[in-house]
C-alpha cells in the first residue's frame, strides 16, 4: 500500500488541477468578452463626444471662421478640463489658441472638414488621446482631441478585477477539485488496497461496510463477486488435486502390491518399481508445487522456524554425498536467523538445490552455502562453479518441465526449480540470479520473523 | 496371536496389508468404514492401520475418538494424502506412525514391525545399548566396539541409536529420513545411503559388521549374528 500513495496523490493533484484550469479558463474566456464589450462601447462614447465638440466648432466656423473659432478655443483653454486637447494655428504654424504650446509630434493634419473620420488615436504626457487633425481653408491646423484616459482607467481596473478573479477562481477550481478527486480517489485507494491483498494471495479478503448506490458501489459489487467465484474455484482446485491424488494413486498401490505378487524376476520387478516411484515423485512434486501455490501469501500453516537450523540440517544431509562425488565444499551459517515458516518446505527447497548442484557438478567443482543477516531480509545463497544455466534457459528456469537439451542424460524432470520458487513464494521470499562467471547462483532472501 | 486392525475402503489394499499382517504372523481385521472401526478400536488391537478418506470421514480426525475409546493401540495412518504438511498434521494428531500411499510392502512391513516392537520394549532405561562387543553409552553419546573407542558424527550416533533400537529389522531409508533427520520428503536421491555408508565403514574397520544391506528395502542393523 505505501507505494502506492505517491501514486494516488499524484493523480488526484493532476486531477484537481485539470478541473482548476478548466473553470478558470471558462471564465476567464467569459469575462474577456466582456472586456472588449466595454473597450468597444467607451470608444464609442469618446468618439460621439468627439463629435459633439467637432459639431459645435464646425456651427462657429459657418459663421465667423477662423476669428470665430479661436474665440471660442480660448474661451475653453482658459479653463482646461485635461479631458481636451485644442489647438489652432495659422499659415506658418503660430499658435492662435489652445491647451497646446506646440503641435504634437507624429501627428499630421488630414482633410478639412469637421466630420469626426477619419480620427486617429497618439499617445502624449503618457495619455491615449483621440484625436481628428485638420487643415482648414486657408492653411489653418486645427487640433481637437479627447483623453482616453477614462476609458484606459476603467479598462485597467477591470483587468486587475479579471486577474484577481481569475486567481481566485483557479483556486477554488483547484480547492473543490481536490476534494472532488480526493473523494474519488479514496474509493479507488479501497479497491486497490483491497486488490493488493488478493493479489498476495488473501482470496477471502473483502471490502468491510455498506456500499453506496453508485457507480463505485456497483465496480465494488462486481469486484466481491469475481472474488467469490475465484475463490470457489481455487476451493474446487485443492479439492480436485486432493481427489486426483486419491484416485490416480490407488491404482498405482494396486500396481504395487501386484508387482510384490510376482516372484523369480527381481530384476524386471525392481525396474518396475524404480518407475512407478519415478511417477510418483513426478506427481508429488507437481501436487507440492500447486499447493504451494495456492497456500501463497496466505500465510496460514507458517509457524517460527530456525532457518539456520533447517539450512545446517540439509547441509549436513547432503555435505557428505557432496564430498564424496569430489565437489569443494563450505557452508557459512549464520546461527538463529528466524523464519515464519514450514520446516519441511524449506528443507524441500534446500535440498532440491543442494541436490541439482551435486547432481550438475563435477569433481573439482566448489558448492558452497551461505546464510547472512541483511538488512531487512535473510539472504541465503546457493553457488556452485558448475556448467550453470545455458543463456537461453535463464527465463524459464523455473517454468514446471524446464530441461535443458543437453540435461537429457542426467535423471530429472524438469520439476526442481519449480517446485524451489513455489516454496520461495508460500514464504514471501524473493528470488534472483545473479550473473555469475561460472556456474549456478541462486540468492534467497527471506522475510525475517519480527522478534 | 497379536491382532491387527485395518480401516481401509479399498479391497485390494486392505488385501495386500493383510497379507503384511499374517507375514508378520499377527492376525488382521478388516473393516471398511470409519465408524465400524472405531467402534471396532475398543477390542484389544496392538496396531490400528487407518486410511484417511474413508466412508464417514478422515480417519486422522477419529483417532481422538479411537483414544478416547480407551484403545492402545498403535496407529498407522496409511493415506494418499501422503504430503509433508498432511504427515506432519497426522504425526501431531497423534498417530504413532504414516505411510503415504502407493506404499511398497517392505515399506510397510518394517513400520508395522516397528511399530511390534515399539509397543513392548518402550522404555529403555538403562544407559547403556550393548550387542556383544558393541557398545552404545546413550548419555555420553559413545559408541565402543571391542572396546575401542569408535568416533562418530552427532548425525551418525542418532543414526546408530535407531538402528539399535530397531536391531535384527528391516529399516528402510525413509523411515531413517524421518526419523533422524526428521524430513517428511523424498529426495529422490540415496543421500541417506552415503550416511549409512559411512557409519558403516567406521564399524567395520572397528571389527564389527552390525549394518547389513538388505536388498531392495534398506538396511538391517544385526550385530549379534554377524558376529
Amino acid at each position: 500500500m505505501s507505494e502506492n500513495r505517491p501514486l494516488a496523490a499524484r493523480a488526484t493533484l493532476r486531477l484537481a488541477l485539470m478541473m482548476a484550469a478548466a473553470v478558470a479558463a471558462l471564465s476567464l474566456m467569459a469575462m474577456a468578452l466582456q472586456y472588449r464589450l466595454v473597450e468597444t462601447r467607451m470608444t464609442e462614447a469618446a468618439r460621439a463626444t468627439l463629435t459633439a465638440d467637432l459639431g459645435g466648432y464646425a456651427a462657429l466656423y459657418e459663421q465667423r471662421r477662423i476669428i470665430a473659432l479661436r474665440q471660442a478655443i480660448e474661451y475653453r483653454a482658459a479653463a482646461p478640463s485635461g479631458a481636451e486637447m485644442l489647438l489652432l494655428l495659422d499659415r506658418r504654424g503660430n499658435v492662435l489658441a489652445g491647451t497646446e504650446a506646440q503641435w504634437p509630434a507624429g501627428l499630421t493634419a488630414q482633410g478639412a472638414g469637421f466630420t469626426v473620420d477619419p480620427a486617429e488615436e497618439f499617445t502624449q504626457g503618457g495619455t491615449r488621446w483621440l484625436a481628428v487633425a485638420r487643415e482648414l481653408p486657408g492653411g489653418f491646423p486645427l487640433l481637437v482631441a479627447r483623453s482616453l484616459a477614462p476609458v484606459d482607467a476603467t479598462l485597467a481596473s477591470l483587468r486587475r478585477g479579471m486577474a484577481a478573479l481569475g486567481l481566485a477562481l483557479l483556486l477554488a477550481g483547484a480547492g473543490v477539485g481536490w476534494l472532488a478527486a480526493r473523494s474519488v480517489m479514496r474509493r479507488i485507494g479501497r479497491l486497490n488496497a483491497l486488490a493488493d491483498r488478493v493479489a498476495g494471495g488473501e482470496l477471502s479478503a473483502r471490502l468491510p461496510g455498506p456500499r453506496r448506490h453508485d457507480e463505485f458501489g456497483l465496480l465494488e459489487t462486481h469486484v466481491h463477486g469475481m472474488l467469490d467465484r475465484i475463490e470457489n474455484l481455487n476451493r474446487a482446485t485443492h479439492r480436485l488435486s486432493d481427489t486426483i491424488a486419491h484416485e490416480l494413486r490407488t491404482p498405482l498401490n494396486r500396481l504395487m502390491q501386484k508387482l510384490g505378487r510376482i516372484e523369480g524376476q527381481e530384476d524386471t520387478v525392481d525396474a518396475l518399481r524404480g518407475e512407478i516411484r519415478q511417477s510418483i515423485r513426478v506427481f508429488d512434486s507437481l501436487l507440492d508445487i500447486s499447493r504451494a501455490e495456492a497456500d501463497q501469501g496466505s500465510g496460514g500453516g507458517l509457524v517460527p522456524v530456525d532457518l539456520s537450523e533447517v539450512a545446517q540440517e540439509v547441509w549436513e544431509l547432503y555435505e557428505p554425498m557432496a564430498e564424496d562425488k569430489g565437489l569443494l565444499v563450505q557452508a557459512d551459517v549464520a546461527p538463529g536467523l528466524r523464519v515464519l515458516g514450514d520446516r519441511n518446505l524449506i528443507a524441500q527447497m534446500l535440498s532440491n538445490l543442494i541436490d541439482n548442484a551435486i547432481k550438475y557438478c563435477g569433481p573439482g567443482d566448489s558448492l558452497r552455502l551461505t546464510l547472512t543477516e541483511g538488512a531487512d531480509r535473510h539472504l541465503m545463497q546457493v553457488a556452485d562453479t558448475g556448467p550453470g544455466l545455458p543463456e537461453d534457459l535463464r527465463a524459464e528456469a523455473f517454468d514446471r518441465f524446464t530441461r535443458a537439451e543437453r540435461d537429457r542424460g542426467i535423471k530429472g524432470h524438469g520439476l526442481g526449480l519449480a517446485l524451489v520458487r513455489a516454496i520461495a513464494a508460500r514464504h514471501g521470499a524473493k528470488l534472483e540470479m545473479p550473473a555469475a562467471e561460472k556456474g549456478f547462483v541462486l540468492d534467497i532472501g527471506w522475510p525475517k520473523l519480527a522478534p | 496371536m497379536d491382532r491387527i486392525l485395518i480401516v481401509e475402503d479399498d479391497p485390494e489394499t486392505a488385501e495386500a496389508v493383510a497379507q503384511e499382517v499374517r507375514a508378520l504372523g499377527c492376525e488382521p481385521v478388516w473393516l471398511a468404514t470409519l465408524d465400524e472401526g472405531v467402534a471396532a478400536s475398543s477390542q484389544d488391537f496392538r496396531v490400528i492401520v487407518l486410511d484417511r478418506m474413508l466412508p464417514g470421514g478422515d480417519g486422522v480426525e477419529a483417532m481422538a475418538r479411537i483414544r478416547a475409546g480407551g484403545s492402545r493401540a498403535m496407529i498407522l495412518v496409511l493415506s494418499a494424502l501422503g504430503r509433508a504438511a498432511q504427515r506432519v498434521e497426522g504425526l501431531e494428531k497423534g498417530a504413532d506412525d504414516y505411510l503415504p500411499k502407493p506404499f511398497e510392502p517392505e515399506e510397510l512391513r518394517a513400520r508395522l514391525r516397528a511399530l511390534l516392537r515399539r509397543g513392548t520394549i518402550e522404555v529403555l532405561d538403562n544407559d547403556l545399548l550393548a550387542f556383544g562387543d558393541l557398545e552404545i553409552r546413550l548419555k555420553a553419546r559413545t559408541v565402543h566396539v571391542r572396546r575401542a573407542h569408535v568416533a562418530v558424527s552427532p548425525k551418525e550416533f542418532e543414526l546408530i541409536t535407531y538402528f539399535a533400537r530397531n536391531a535384527g529389522q528391516v529399516v528402510t531409508r525413509m523411515q531413517l529420513l524421518e526419523n533422524v533427520w526428521k524430513l517428511h520428503f523424498d529426495p529422490g536421491t540415496n543421500v541417506v545411503d552415503v550416511h549409512v555408508g559411512r557409519l558403516r565403514r567406521k564399524l567395520e574397520e572397528a571389527g564389527s559388521a552390525a549394518i547389513q544391506t538388505a536388498r531392495g528395502e534398506g538396511y538391517v542393523f544385526a550385530p549379534l549374528k554377524a558376529g
